[in-house]
């Protein structure tokens, strides 16, 4: 049911118009900062201490300012390499791996330092996209809790050893009747396999235990019984017309998101209203999750009816194309009505359809794979020639590993983290204790690893010669790209030392990899006559692709069979689920503080999971949360008997009678960032044959307290708030309510901060919607300054067009923005008061139905005005405009008035409260961000060490306390760019000039370019009828062009 | 001081020396030592030019060519030396006999011929050569007067104006002052007259001194603040004494030979120790400083110039083992410029001392106090410094903008040691960027400034400055 005089909304205080709300957004700076002497002993500065301590810092100044220039030294190499040219960027083609994520990427390195994750164009699965943990990757290459050397452990404590050493215990230990076990998440590598192969040549009892930290093993068992193929199927989102998911996160976290990303958005955007079509997604889901909230339409059910609803949607589909109905468990009437629907809709695109299922219950997948069959899906929109080997792990395997750990001589640990990752950790964790050698090949100290005798840390990613074979048919290099920090050495290479079998060379895993390619790869191909042509092309190029085995495959399920197992509904009256976030997925990511700090997108929360609850509407104009619980309040959840405690989020779309919180959370030794943050669930999974079932009955208590540091950005920014206003009785303009006057250009209550539509109403809506901009271009030309704008008509006139339709709110520009901008994290406490640092925020809006609503994601930057309202309010003259129509902020004029932040309509200015990027001279003057308070001289905050340090972009200044900073639309990139037109003699092209979130997005939903050439493509994108500007009507002249949001939402499928 | 002023007026005297006649004894009693001087300083010139490449400049060490210390003593006859110098392999051929031994000793380098050189230039070489080979007692080197003089003697002028006015007006103050109280007492009032100690402590003069110590110690604060982080003429010391003079000017080794990232970079690049070693890998010693400079290069990449290879591994070697090298290297060429007995020099006391005293300096200059050991980079002290904020490109400069290098640097190639010669702040960049104009119609990328071509086309538009491209916008450079 929609609400009446409400187009979109940012939570419960915002669409029940509270006081608390409007207050909160009515003041732009809520919280200020609080000294750490204030907090630590109540100290307040009286009239003396304050003339005593102006009297000493004057002193201070002059002593300071009277000193001598320090000297600085300028140190050249003493042999340059050739390829390097100091102040020049140079790219390598690579491949981030970890586990069974991967993207073919570009690293970008200045003075061979890596510095900046981008993609590889000329990868066919994720293209020039990536996902915010392939961005977020270079910053765990700098992580200062990397094990630094090989080690012996005990009781968790490393002590240093050599290779040399460990080599010889190994040694020592094995022989061939030793029963070694490789524990591992998905192994993508040909050459790790074969280095494994090696290994059990010498070792003939070992054997590889392969297992996913989320896992997909049901998909994998269903389609060995469907189809004899126990892999993950290619499936082609470009190629469906509807595309139903029951509880599979594809965009955001399910196999291969960046991947279907990309081909999701290609059927999502729409060019002009005259051609506007799109496929349709509806989503089977009990939370929000991040696919969900894009979804068309959602069919809301209980996590334990997820099998009754895979099962009711194959008898409408067999129903209706002639196949044999099952027995199926009962389903909710709602959602039984509106999967019949759903069922007709794939059956009139038959062959352009698609169902996915992100269940881990094999029946389940069985029947998703048998509807698909009646819908002729086979071949067209799923096929195993390329199928996807992203997810090889099955937990069952890990559990009969630990039933028969006693006759175990020796664990490898190769990347997995079991003690943590699986159910029944602890169990792992006692049984590793009892083995006699047990290896971790983990980068860190974590729970594993802990439990291990030695650790033989591998490289990072970026530190290795590898490769990947993410599909079938294609494969990938990995190259280092910087010499190992730290004396870490590759798994493979430890693993072939221990076989005796590692070249006895300089650089033994690069002549590896190099032989493995030369015996297993050269000949896959015809294009290049000798090896060495062909392995230079290919490393190169990065990626290498031939035609695979085409494969056909012949459903023999047993559709019957598979119906019996499927999950049967329970009777409980709450019901968790347990999901897998963007950022830190199964909790291998938790140390990445990019990636901690970077807001989940759908409960806009960071640092910690939350436990999402529904909201109840009262039918008029109330919503309570369940329990009556608020965000940010503490409860304690009861799941098989443990109990937990989290904090509360209250979540629209999050069907009644259920809950839903985040996995990966709460790691008990995962380094200084990732240590204790967020709820640990892992212990509570329920576990059916050895496989892991996220979703569990659960007790839910009231409310037991109020997390103090509860962070989220959910209220932070917010732009064109309405609200009720107490006096008037109505809803009213806050902006203008505080202006005290109203009238203006419009009186507008709803400011146009958003534009959606329905597909079915496209072409009216555009033609709506171009007659008001038409008004308030009109309305915009009265000027008294003529010809003021007629500067921007010659050079650059630099834009953006922003395609709300395309944008899935994965944040992989976010975090792009971060690195690329040497944006600090600030950590959760100041994030709690509203002092996030991130240039790009994705806001995230509801709109439509109260109790299941449609959601549009707006990735919001400086709009770079053209009238900008910043610039002429700051009395130092520190932002002003370019003649290329770049709002330009200038650190070293600022002296942090704020005004600007105070007058910007879009809240895009940050202010530095502290000195977040530590280049204060006295460190421990900061706080830390984990909120410690740091010992004189003792510690550095995070980020002050010179290795951390090492991930800054040296072309982007690093921001001091007290300034303000925002988007600089990457002047750095621009300059650059035009730099080489300038040094080429040519003019700029459009693929010269490229922003760090442009090239980051997967799905191309955001394009920069030059508004002056018409021959860019931002050119032609700001031709279309789908167009608006954010509050166009205040007149401030906006650089920023976005595309209306469409949903092909239909809002009779359930009623 | 009055030396060099002299020199210069002398200069100009003798080029009007016709015209002149009255003036030329002026100059000829106070400086009789001048005219040598000159001629030194000509030889100078054209000895650097010519001869500094092969010849050291110290004139006692062997370079490519041999010392000339005592050639002309050594020759004997000066024609043959004259047509030695203007064509060598002549005199070789005519069976000259020095030019037959030198040949021998030298073969098969051959000393490049000076057809162009005249008689009097050879003689004013041949002057420098005995002056330089004693010690250069005879300093024929500032010949160009410093600008400072004439800036010195215009403000004596104004002072002296100033002094002038000043008590012309105190006097005319005095003389009304008297006018008045004449007039005053004529017209019967009884006026006491006022005391200079009454003028000086009015309200008036107080007042006036009071504001004028303030306008003074404002201006001077402000000043002297502007100026606070600026480091013009800065000239620090470095490890090694490079000379841009030598390189650049004497040489005329192109600036970006070494600093190779001008034309493609942001950064100019200090060159890397393998980029000396192209040249010093064959230059071995230095004209000025023999062993004592370039052994550095060699000891920071690991060359072994006894050898003449590269010593392997060198990185982990001790110190010891890196000075043993190097000592022998400094040892056997100091005795052999002393003309020691190799055999006994190895042992002899004075030798060990000179190598001692040679090599710790080098290790000294080449450890500083986050590297402990000599190997590895030669850690320069950086002279050109642009606060953090500043983003500054030198390829947008030399290679877009076609700028020279002397236009921020400075003559660079005159300098023995490098200094700041621009004062690098922020309103010198600007004016620059005001006046400069970009290259509009040589290079296709301003194509798109569309309006400007319009403009200048229609004759509306002589010239397009970097100001008028944006080139004084804030994120042009800080970002």
């Amino acid at each position: 049911m929609e609400l009446k005089n409400q187009s979109v909304w940012t939570g419960v205080e915002d669409l029940t118009k509270s006081e608390s709300f409007i207050e909160l957004a009515s003041q732009e700076f809520t919280d200020l900062p609080q000294l750490p002497s204030q907090e630590n002993n109540g100290f307040t500065a009286t009239r003396r201490d304050f003339l005593k301590y102006l009297g000493f810092s004057v002193g201070a100044a002059t002593v300071a300012a009277s000193c001598e220039i320090p000297v600085k030294r300028a140190i050249p190499y003493v042999t340059k390499p050739d390829s390097i040219v100091p102040g020049i960027a140079n790219y390598y083609a690579s491949s981030f791996v970890n586990g069974g994520d991967y993207a073919a990427i570009l690293v970008k390195t200045r003075e061979g330092r890596p510095i900046k994750i981008e993609g590889n164009d000329l990868s066919k699965i994720n293209g020039s996209g990536t996902s915010a943990r392939a961005q977020a990757a270079v910053l765990s290459l700098y992580d200062t809790n990397r094990i630094a050397e090989p080690s012996a452990i005990a009781n968790g404590k490393p002590t240093k050893t050599t290779w040399a050493e460990l080599d010889k215990v190994v040694a020592g230990k094995l022989s061939a009747a030793s029963q070694i076990r490789i524990l591992t998440h998905t192994i993508l590598s040909p050459m790790t396999n074969k280095a494994i192969a090696e290994f059990t040549k010498k070792y003939p009892n070992t054997k590889v235990v392969t297992y996913d930290p989320v896992s997909s093993a049901a998909i994998l068992a269903a389609n060995e019984q469907s189809f004899g193929d126990r892999v993950i199927p290619n499936y082609k989102f470009d190629a469906a017309d509807v595309i139903v998911s029951v509880g599979a996160d594809f965009l955001g976290t399910w196999i291969s998101p960046t991947e279907y990303a990309t081909q999701y958005a290609k059927n999502r955007k729409i060019a002009s209203a005259a051609e506007a079509k799109m496929s349709r997604h509806i989503q089977v889901e009990s939370y929000m999750s991040l696919t969900g909230s894009n979804a068309d339409n959602r069919v809301l059910i209980k996590p334990s009816e997820q099998g009754a609803a895979i099962a009711a949607l194959y008898n409408e589909v067999a129903a209706l194309s002639g196949g044999i109905a099952v027995a199926a468990p009962a389903l909710n009437a709602k959602a039984a009505k509106a999967l019949k629907k759903v069922a007709a809709e794939l059956v009139a695109a038959k062959g352009k359809s698609l169902i996915i299922s992100g269940s881990n219950n094999v029946g389940e997948q069985v029947l998703v794979n048998a509807a698909n069959n009646l819908l002729g899906n086979y071949g067209a929109t799923i096929d195993f020639t390329e199928a996807s080997l992203q997810r090889q792990g099955d937990e069952a395997n890990a559990q009969a590993l630990l039933a028969e750990m006693s006759g175990v001589n020796a664990v490898f640990i190769l990347g997995a983290n079991p003690v943590f990752e699986l159910p029944n950790g602890d169990k792992f964790a006692e049984a590793l204790k009892k083995a006699d050698l047990t290896i971790s090949f983990n980068p860190m100290m974590d729970e594993t690893t802990a439990v291990c005798k030695f650790a033989a840390p591998a490289n990072h990613g970026l530190e290795s010669w590898g490769d990947a074979q993410p599909k079938r048919g294609h494969y990938s290099l990995v190259q280092p790209t910087i010499k190992p920090l730290f004396n870490t050495r590759q798994s493979e290479q430890s693993l072939l030392t221990w076989a005796g079998a590692s070249p006895a060379t300089e650089q033994p895993m690069y002549d590896y990899l190099r032989a493995t390619w030369q015996a297993d790869m050269f000949s896959k191909q015809r294009n290049y006559a000798t090896f060495n042509a062909f392995w230079d092309a290919t490393l190169h190029n990065g990626v290498f692709q031939v035609a695979a085995n085409a494969v056909k495959p012949t459903f023999k399920g047993d559709t019957n069979g598979a119906a019996a197992t499927v999950t049967q509904p329970v009777k409980a009256d709450v019901e968790i689920t347990f999901y897998e976030t963007v950022n830190i997925g199964g909790g291998q990511y938790a140390n990445n503080p990019w990636l901690q700090e970077m807001p989940d997108p759908v409960t806009r929360t960071v640092w910690g999971n939350v436990l999402s609850v529904p909201v109840k509407w009262d039918g008029i104009n109330d919503f309570n949360g369940f329990k009556d619980l608020k965000d940010g309040d503490k409860v304690e959840i009861e799941v098989a008997g443990k109990k937990l405690k989290c904090t509360v989020v209250r979540q629209f779309g999050q069907p009644e009678g259920t809950v839903a919180i985040a996995v990966g959370y709460g790691r008990t030794q995962a380094g200084y960032c990732g240590t204790g943050v967020g709820t640990n669930v892992q212990a509570v999974l329920p576990m059916k044959d050895g496989r892991v079932q996220y979703f569990a009955t659960a007790k839910v208590s009231g409310k037991t307290g109020e997390d103090k540091s509860f962070a989220s950005v959910q209220y932070h920014h917010t732009l064109g708030i309405t609200g009720m206003g107490k006096e008037e009785k109505a809803i009213i303009n806050v902006d203008e309510k505080a202006l005290g006057y109203k009238g203006f250009q419009g009186s507008l209550t709803a400011r146009t901060v958003i534009r959606r539509t329905n597909l079915k109403e496209v072409k009216k809506f555009a033609a709506e919607l171009q007659t008001e901009r038409a008004h308030h271009q009109k309305l915009n030309s009265y000027t008294l300054y003529r010809g003021h704008m007629d500067k921007y008509t010659s050079g650059h006139h630099w834009g953006m067009n922003i395609d709300l339709n395309a944008c899935t709110g994965c944040g992989a520009c976010t975090v792009a923005c971060m690195a690329e901008n040497n944006v600090p994290v600030v950590g959760k406490d100041e994030v709690a008061r509203h002092h996030e640092m991130a240039w790009l925020r994705i806001d995230r809006y509801y709109y439509g139905d109260v109790e299941n609503p449609n959601v549009v994601y707006q990735p919001m930057m400086c709009q770079h005005c053209d009238n900008a309202p910043c610039e002429n309010v700051c009395p130092v003259n520190a932002t002003s405009h370019s003649s290329e129509g770049l709002n330009q902020m200038t650190y070293n004029r600022c002296i942090g008035t704020r005004y600007c932040a105070n007058n910007c309509p879009y809240k895009v200015r940050r202010f530095n409260w502290q000195d977040y990027t530590t280049a204060d001279i006295f460190p421990w003057n900061e706080r830390d961000l984990r909120g410690k308070t740091l010992g004189f001289r003792t510690e550095m905050p995070y980020g002050a060490d010179n290795l951390t340090r090492m991930v800054l972009n040296p072309d982007v200044t690093v921001r001091t306390r007290g300034v303000i900073e925002k988007c600089s639309l990457c002047v750095q990139r621009i300059q650059e760019g035009k730099l080489t037109a300038k040094k080429e003699s040519r003019q700029l092209r459009d693929s010269d000039v490229k922003v760090a979130c442009q090239t980051a997005c997967p799905t191309g939903a955001i394009v920069f370019g030059d508004k002056n050439n018409p021959a860019s493509q931002v050119s032609k994108l700001n031709q279309s009828d789908m167009n608006f500007i954010v509050l166009e009507e205040i007149n401030v002249k906006s650089n920023m062009t976005y595309s209306v949001k469409v949903t092909n939402r239909d809002e009779k499928l359930e009623a | 001081m009055t030396d060099h002023f002299s020199i210069q007026f002398f200069y100009s005297m003798r080029s009007n020396f016709l015209k002149l006649r009255l003036l030329y004894i002026l100059p000829f009693l106070f400086l009789s030592g001048a005219l040598s001087a000159a001629d030194i300083a000509a030889g100078k010139t054209l000895f650097s030019n010519n001869c500094g490449t092969c010849h050291a400049k110290d004139m006692k060490s062997k370079l490519t060519g041999p010392p000339l210390s005592g050639v002309q003593a050594k020759w004997g006859d000066d024609k043959a030396l004259y047509s030695w110098i203007r064509n060598s392999q002549a005199s070789i051929a005519a069976g000259q006999p020095n030019a037959v031994a030198i040949w021998n000793e030298y073969k098969p380098t051959v000393m490049t011929a000076f057809p162009n050189l005249k008689d009097d230039e050879i003689a004013s070489i041949l002057l420098y050569v005995a002056d330089a080979a004693n010690g250069g007692g005879n300093k024929g080197t500032a010949v160009v007067a410093k600008p400072g003089a004439k800036k010195s003697g215009n403000g004596l002028m104004y002072g002296l104006v100033f002094a002038l006015l000043a008590g012309l007006a105190l006097a005319l103050a005095r003389i009304i002052s008297n006018l008045n109280r004449t007039v005053a007492a004529a017209e019967g009032a009884n006026v006491a007259p006022t005391t200079l100690v009454d003028t000086l402590t009015s309200k008036g003069v107080i007042g006036f001194v009071v504001f004028a110590l303030i306008v003074l110690g404002g201006y001077t604060t402000v000043n002297n603040a502007i100026s606070l982080g600026r480091s013009q003429e800065y000239a620090p010391s470095q490890p090694i004494k490079f000379s841009h003079a030598t390189h650049a000017g004497i040489q005329k080794i192109d600036c970006q030979y070494c600093h190779d990232g001008a034309r493609r970079s942001k950064h100019s690049i200090i060159p890397a120790t393998n980029t000396c070693m192209n040249c010093h890998k064959a230059i071995t010693k230095g004209s000025q400083y023999g062993t004592a400079e370039i052994t550095k290069i060699f000891a920071s990449i690991g060359f072994d110039p006894n050898t003449g290879k590269y010593i392997p591994n060198y990185d982990n070697l001790k110190e010891e083992q890196v000075a043993e090298v190097y000592k022998t290297w400094i040892a056997t060429n100091y005795a052999a410029d002393k003309k020691l007995d190799p055999a006994t020099a190895a042992a002899s006391k004075d030798v060990k001392l000179v190598a001692d005293a040679q090599w710790n300096d080098i290790a000294k200059s080449l450890k500083t106090e986050i590297k402990d050991k000599v190997q590895g980079p030669i850690q320069w002290k950086r002279v050109h410094n642009l606060p953090d904020h500043v983003y500054f490109n030198h390829a947008q400069h030399v290679t877009v903008g076609k700028v020279t290098c002397q236009k921020c640097h400075g003559e660079v190639e005159k300098m023995g040691t490098l200094k700041q010669a621009s004062p690098l702040s922020m309103g010198w960049c600007v004016n620059c960027h005001r006046e400069t104009e970009v290259k509009f119609k040589d290079n296709d990328y301003y194509k798109s400034y569309a309006r400007y071509h319009e403009e200048i086309k229609k004759g509306t538009r002589e010239k397009v400055t970097v100001e008028d491209i944006g080139g004084l916008e804030c994120q042009k450079c800080h970002y």
